[in-house]
C-alpha cells in the first residue's frame, strides 16, 4: 500500500500527494536530476527541488521548483496563483490586459469562454485593487479577485 | 469417479480458454507494453528495457515476453484481482484480445481510478525545449510529453507534463555523473508533473524556447499511454546518456499508443532529441507545431519595438521606476510609455528570475506594472518564429576539400560526430552557439603523405550578446590535438587545452566578440615539452540563414618566451539543408616564421 501511495505521488496525483507529508515521497525529487542527452558537466547541473508552501508572495522568483504541497494538479485559481512565478505572470497579464497566465486563471476558475474578455478587462481596470501592495500574497490576490468579481454583474455568479 | 470429473473439467477449461500465448506475445502491442528492444539499441535485443523486478510477474519476464504474458494472464484473469489495479493497460490488452467482457473490471481499483480521474485525455504533445543562451551543451535539447484536457486547449498551463529523467544521488561529483550516465549507472523513471512548472523551468528560468508538436493520436490511443504510465510508476529503467535517454523512452511510450508506428525500426545510437522529432514526422504522427518563445526572446522582441532612446529610457526605468515622473518619459505618447514600462518590467524579472525574494525588486516590479496598466497598450505583435529545430542540419558531418599551404597542395577530409560550429548552416540553431565533439581532420599532402591535421575532442563556443538588459559572459573551451607551429618552422602534432571568458554583442546578424585566452599545450620533441600561454582573441561572426562568415585574430604569449599570432577568415554557404560549401584562409606567425594557407571544402550533414 505504501508503495502504491509513493508511486501515485510520483506520478502526481494530488489526492495521494496530499496524504504524504511535505517533503515526503511526493517531493522525492529533492535529489538531482539530469535531463537531455549531452555529456557535459554544464548541462548536468542539478535541479534542486524544494518544497513550497501553499501561498506565494508577489516578487517571489521562479528559481525554486515546487513539488507543491497544495496539490499542483488540482487547478483551483488559488492553487495556480500559489505556484512560484505564476503570481507575477498573472500580474503582468492583468496590467497589460490579456495573456496566457490570465487565460489559465480563467480556465482554472471555470469562467465561461464567452466571459473571458470581460473578465480580462475587469481585472485590468481593477489592477490597483487586486495588487494593492508589493508584498501581497497569492491568497489575498485571490480574495481581491473575488471581491472585484462580486461587484460585477456578469461575473458575480462565479463567486459563491 | 471424482477423479475423472476433475480431470475432464480441467481439460475442458483449458481447451476453451487457454490462448495462443506465443502469437499474442509476438503482437506489436504486447511487445510495446513490455518495452521489448526490437533491435533499436545494441544491448539486450529481444529483452525488455525495463530494469526493475517489480514490473514483471514472471521471474524471467524481462527476457521472455511470452512467459510474462502467461503470468499476466494467470494474475489478471480472476475478477477482483489486485494485479489488474497494478496493470490496467495489460488488462485492456488481454480483455480486447481474449474477448473478456466484464462491465466494470477495475471497479475495485480505488487508487488507480482516483489517479486516472485526474489525467486528461484530449491531446498528446511532444515538447522540445531548445538550446538556451550561453549554454551550448543544451543544444542537444530535451524532450518531454504534454497531456492536454482537450485538443487545442485554451490553457496549456493546466496540462500535465510526462517526463523521463535519471535520478542521481546528490553526493556524486560531475565526473562521476558522466561516467555513470554513460554506463547506465543511474536509474531513470517516468514522472508526471504540472506543465506550468516545465514552462517555468525551461522558458522562464533557463530561457529556452519551447517547440510543441501536437501528435495525431486519438483518445483511444492516448488512453493506452495513460494507463501504461500507471504501470510504470516507480519503475526503473537504466538511464544511458547516449541511446536510452529521455527521448528514446518517449518513443517507447508513443509505441504503446500506436504499436505499428515505424519509430524504432532502425538502430538508434546517440538518440538526439531533434531526431526524435524527425522520427515522429517520419511516422506521420505530427499534427501541428507551436512555438513558445522564452522570456529572454520575448524581451528581445519587445525591446526591438523600441528605438535606441526608448531602450535607454527603459533600462533607466528598470533601475529606478521613479523616472516615470521625468519630463523625458512623459513626453512620449501613452502606448510608447506602456511599451517602455513593459520592457523595463520584463528586464527586471529576467535579471531576478532566481534566488530569494528581494523586497526592492518586488517594489520596483509593482511600480512598473502600474505604469503599464495606466497607459493603454499598442496593438500586440507576435514574437517572430525562428526556423524549428527539425529543420536544422544533420548531427554528423563529413567534409572533403582541397587547399594550398605554403606552396603545397593538399587534400583534406574529415568526420565530425557532433554537432554544429559557428559557421555551419544556422537554420534551426541558436545564433552564436556552437558545440563540437569528436572532430577528426586528415590531410593528404604531395610530400608528407597522409597526416592527422587535427582531432577536436570538444570545442564549445558561446557568443551570448550583451545588451542594455542582459550582460552575460561569453565563453569558450577547446581541447584536442592539432598540428602546432614549432620553432624550426615545421609543424608537429601537439595536444592542447584552451579556453576563456569573453564578451560579445549583436548588431543585426553580426556578432563582434572578444575573449581572454589561456592555453596549455604539449608538443612531442620540443623543449620544454609543455607550454603555458595567455592572450586574447577578437573576431566577428555573421550569423544569418543564407550565409555565415567570420574573421578572427588570436594572439598568444607563452611563458617559454615565444608568441604566436593567428588570423583567419571563414565563409560558409548552405546549398541545401544538409550540404554546404566552405572556404577558409588562415595565417599564423611565430618567431619570425609564418605559415599561410587556404582551402575550400564541401560539407555534408547526415543522421
Amino acid at each position: 500500500m505504501k508503495k502504491i501511495i509513493i508511486g501515485a505521488a510520483l506520478l502526481g496525483s494530488s489526492m495521494t500527494a496530499s496524504a504524504v507529508a511535505p517533503g515526503g515521497p511526493g517531493c522525492g525529487w529533492g535529489n538531482l536530476l539530469f535531463e537531455g542527452s549531452s555529456g557535459l558537466p554544464a548541462h548536468l547541473l542539478a535541479t534542486i527541488v524544494n518544497g513550497t508552501s501553499g501561498n506565494a508572495t508577489f516578487g517571489m522568483t521562479s528559481g525554486t521548483n515546487g513539488c507543491d504541497t497544495s496539490g499542483t494538479l488540482t487547478y483551483s485559481g488559488n492553487s495556480l496563483l500559489a505556484m512560484n512565478g505564476v503570481l507575477e505572470e498573472v500580474a503582468q497579464d492583468m496590467a497589460v490586459g490579456h495573456g496566457e497566465a490570465l487565460t489559465a486563471l480563467t480556465v482554472a476558475m471555470q469562467i465561461d469562454p464567452a466571459d473571458r474578455d470581460h473578465f480580462n478587462s475587469v481585472m485590468h481596470q481593477n489592477f490597483a485593487q487586486i495588487f494593492p501592495r508589493d508584498d501581497v500574497s497569492s491568497g489575498e490576490v485571490m480574495d481581491n479577485i473575488n471581491t472585484v468579481m462580486k461587484r460585477d454583474d456578469r461575473l458575480s455568479h462565479y463567486v459563491s | 469417479m471424482l477423479w475423472l470429473c476433475v480431470v475432464l473439467w480441467g481439460a475442458g477449461t483449458q481447451a476453451a480458454t487457454v490462448p495462443d500465448f506465443a502469437a499474442l506475445a509476438a503482437t506489436p502491442r504486447w511487445q510495446a507494453l513490455m518495452h521489448v528492444n526490437p533491435g533499436a539499441t545494441l544491448r539486450g535485443v529481444g529483452t525488455s528495457y525495463v530494469d526493475d523486478a517489480d514490473f514483471f510477474l514472471a521471474t524471467d519476464g524481462k527476457a521472455d515476453p511470452e512467459a510474462e504474458l502467461r503470468a499476466t494472464w494467470r494474475a489478471l484473469e480472476p475478477a477482483q484481482s489486485q494485479a489488474r489495479c497494478r496493470f490496467p493497460a495489460r488488462y485492456r490488452f488481454l480483455a480486447t484480445r481474449l474477448g473478456w467482457h466484464e462491465s466494470a473490471p477495475l471497479a475495485h481499483c480505488d487508487d488507480y481510478l482516483a489517479w486516472r480521474a485526474q489525467m486528461p485525455i484530449g491531446q498528446l504533445v511532444l515538447v522540445f525545449p531548445a538550446a538556451y543562451l550561453n549554454s551550448p551543451s543544451s543544444m542537444f535539447g530535451h524532450t518531454l510529453l504534454r497531456l492536454d484536457a482537450e485538443p487545442d486547449p485554451d490553457a496549456v498551463w493546466l496540462s500535465r507534463a510526462i517526463n523521463f529523467g535519471a535520478q542521481a544521488g546528490g553526493a556524486d561529483n560531475s565526473l562521476f555523473y558522466i561516467w555513470r550516465g554513460l554506463a547506465g549507472g543511474y536509474p531513470g523513471q517516468f514522472s508526471v508533473t504540472s506543465y506550468v512548472e516545465k514552462i517555468r523551468d525551461y522558458a522562464f528560468v533557463e530561457n529556452r524556447d519551447m517547440w510543441e508538436y501536437a501528435l495525431d493520436l486519438d483518445a483511444g490511443e492516448i488512453d493506452w499511454v495513460v494507463s501504461h504510465l500507471w504501470e510504470l510508476r516507480g519503475i526503473n529503467f537504466d538511464y544511458y546518456f547516449f541511446d536510452e535517454n529521455c527521448s528514446f523512452r518517449l518513443l517507447e511510450l508513443i509505441k504503446v499508443a500506436r504499436p505499428q508506428a515505424p519509430l524504432m525500426t532502425e538502430l538508434r545510437f546517440a538518440e538526439l532529441p531533434v531526431n526524435t522529432v524527425r522520427a515522429l514526422y517520419g511516422a506521420d504522427l505530427v499534427a501541428e507545431r507551436r512555438y513558445r518563445p522564452s522570456k529572454a526572446v520575448e524581451l528581445e522582441a519587445l525591446a526591438a519595438r523600441l528605438d535606441a532612446n526608448e531602450r535607454a529610457l527603459a533600462a533607466d526605468l528598470r533601475d529606478d521606476p521613479a523616472r516615470v515622473d521625468t519630463p523625458a518619459f512623459k513626453a512620449y505618447p501613452p502606448p510608447r510609455r506602456h511599451l517602455m514600462a513593459q520592457v523595463a518590467y520584463q528586464a527586471l524579472r529576467l535579471r531576478n528570475r532566481e534566488g530569494a525574494r528581494d523586497p526592492d525588486v518586488a517594489r520596483k516590479s509593482l511600480a512598473l506594472l502600474r505604469v503599464v496598466q495606466r497607459n493603454p497598450a499598442p496593438p500586440p505583435q507576435p514574437v517572430p518564429e525562428p526556423a524549428p529545430p527539425e529543420r536544422g542540419h544533420g548531427t554528423q558531418t563529413v567534409n572533403l576539400g582541397v587547399g594550398r599551404q605554403d606552396g603545397r597542395d593538399f587534400l583534406a577530409f574529415g568526420y565530425r560526430l557532433t554537432y554544429h560550429d559557428l559557421f555551419d548552416p544556422l537554420a534551426g540553431f541558436l545564433p552564436g552557439a556552437a558545440i563540437e565533439g569528436l572532430d577528426v581532420q586528415l590531410r593528404l599532402d604531395e610530400r608528407d603523405g597522409l597526416a592527422l591535421e587535427s582531432l577536436d575532442l570538444v570545442n564549445i563556443r558561446s557568443l551570448a550578446p550583451r545588451s542594455e538588459f542582459v550582460k552575460p559572459i561569453s565563453w569558450f573551451v577547446h581541447a584536442g590535438l592539432e598540428q602546432t607551429p614549432v620553432a624550426d618552422r615545421a609543424r608537429a602534432l601537439g595536444g592542447f587545452v584552451q579556453g576563456g571568458p569573453g564578451a560579445s554583442w549583436r548588431f543585426g546578424d553580426l556578432f563582434p566578440y572578444v575573449f581572454a585566452v589561456a592555453r596549455l599545450e604539449s608538443v612531442s620533441g620540443t623543449d620544454p615539452d609543455a607550454a603555458l600561454g595567455g592572450g586574447a582573441e577578437a573576431g566577428l561572426a555573421y550569423q544569418a540563414e543564407s550565409v555565415q562568415w567570420g574573421l578572427h585574430a588570436r594572439w598568444l604569449e607563452f611563458t617559454s618566451q615565444f608568441a604566436r599570432l593567428r588570423t583567419g577568415v571563414t565563409a560558409n554557404v548552405p546549398v541545401s539543408p544538409d550540404n554546404a560549401l566552405r572556404g577558409e584562409c588562415s595565417h599564423e606567425r611565430w618567431q619570425g616564421e609564418a605559415v599561410a594557407g587556404c582551402s575550400v571544402s564541401f560539407r555534408h550533414f547526415f543522421d
